[in-house]
């Protein structure tokens, strides 16, 4: 598999993370709810969209429509789902992230 | 929902949000607020989808800007527009310097010549992007709009409507023969 060396941007990697921890049920307002429940980080559903519509761009992710629900409107869910490249893509970052934090005092998870 | 202001916000989220997302975007927002609503109050969830309108215009609109073809048309017309410039500066060049132009300020020959050259113009924009040769029509439009209302000089009335008409006509044509081309 081809390692892609761009790495990602800060709300990219956090909306991947979101993704990768949701698993099957990783839609938009999943997304949303996970950044804002882990992080209290009170992102809008439009920063949200904006940055799945850019992963799915790049390859990083890729999505479905699922059946529509009359919770909903009758509209559709859109899951989104990680790909190799978007799996490669974090581990870089992480890397990225590792290396930089290593030895620096003060970062050490409380 | 039968709240104005929230119809007004649904409205203006299906067309910021871009296509292939719209449906997702106005089903999430719905069952969230949905959520807030019954676990706060009606009047709670209706700030969150206000507040959700205001933080998310900015990203959808960018989103829908940089993914739609718009651009790229604009692009094509802008370059069309510059290409149909050239061509008339030459053409007014030519027919000033010849003899046959005789001392009439607005030639009709310069228009009979530009013409098809705007047509072919036309052809090769479509060719580009479909939408391209409206786009420029539109442009010439506002750009003789603009000429007729701020000229200095005085312009014979059929000078004014054969302007008005023959760009975008020879635009539109050389859309359709375009559209006419046969698929490969």
């Amino acid at each position: 598999m081809k390692q892609r060396q761009e790495p990602l941007g800060s709300l990219e990697h956090i909306v991947l993370l979101a993704v990768m921890r949701l698993g099957s049920n990783a839609y938009g307002v999943m997304v949303r709810r996970e950044i804002e429940n882990t992080t209290g980080r009170d992102i809008s559903i439009g920063a949200v969209y904006a940055t799945l519509v850019r992963l799915e761009s790049k390859g990083l992710i890729k999505s479905f429509t699922g059946e529509p629900t009359a919770e909903r409107g009758g509209r559709a869910k859109r899951y989104f789902q990680m790909t190799a490249d978007g799996e490669g893509s974090l581990r870089n970052t992480h890397e990225i992230i590792l290396k930089m934090s290593a030895g620096l005092k003060g970062l050490q998870a409380t | 929902m039968r709240d104005y202001a929230l119809q007004v916000a649904t409205w203006t989220f299906s067309w910021l949000a871009p296509r292939s997302q719209r449906e997702a975007v106005l089903g999430d927002l719905l069952e969230e607020y949905a959520l807030r609503a019954n676990a706060a109050s009606a009047s709670a969830a209706r700030r969150w989808y206000l507040r959700q309108l205001c933080a998310s215009a900015l990203p959808l609109l960018w989103t829908r800007l940089t993914r739609s073809a718009w651009i790229s048309t604009l692009g094509v017309a802008l370059c069309a527009y510059l290409t149909v410039g050239v061509v008339e500066l030459i053409v007014n060049w030519a027919l000033a310097s010849s003899a046959a132009a005789g001392t009439a300020a607005y030639n009709p020959l310069g228009m009979f010549i530009t013409f098809p050259m705007v047509v072919l113009i036309g052809y090769f924009a479509a060719r580009f992007r479909r939408a391209a040769p409206i786009v420029l029509g539109a442009i010439m439009l506002l750009n003789v709009t603009a000429m007729t209302l701020w000229a200095t000089e005085s312009l014979p009335g059929w000078y004014r409507i054969a302007y008005f008409l023959v760009g975008p006509a020879a635009l539109l044509i050389g859309r359709a023969l375009n559209s006419a081309r046969p698929a490969r």
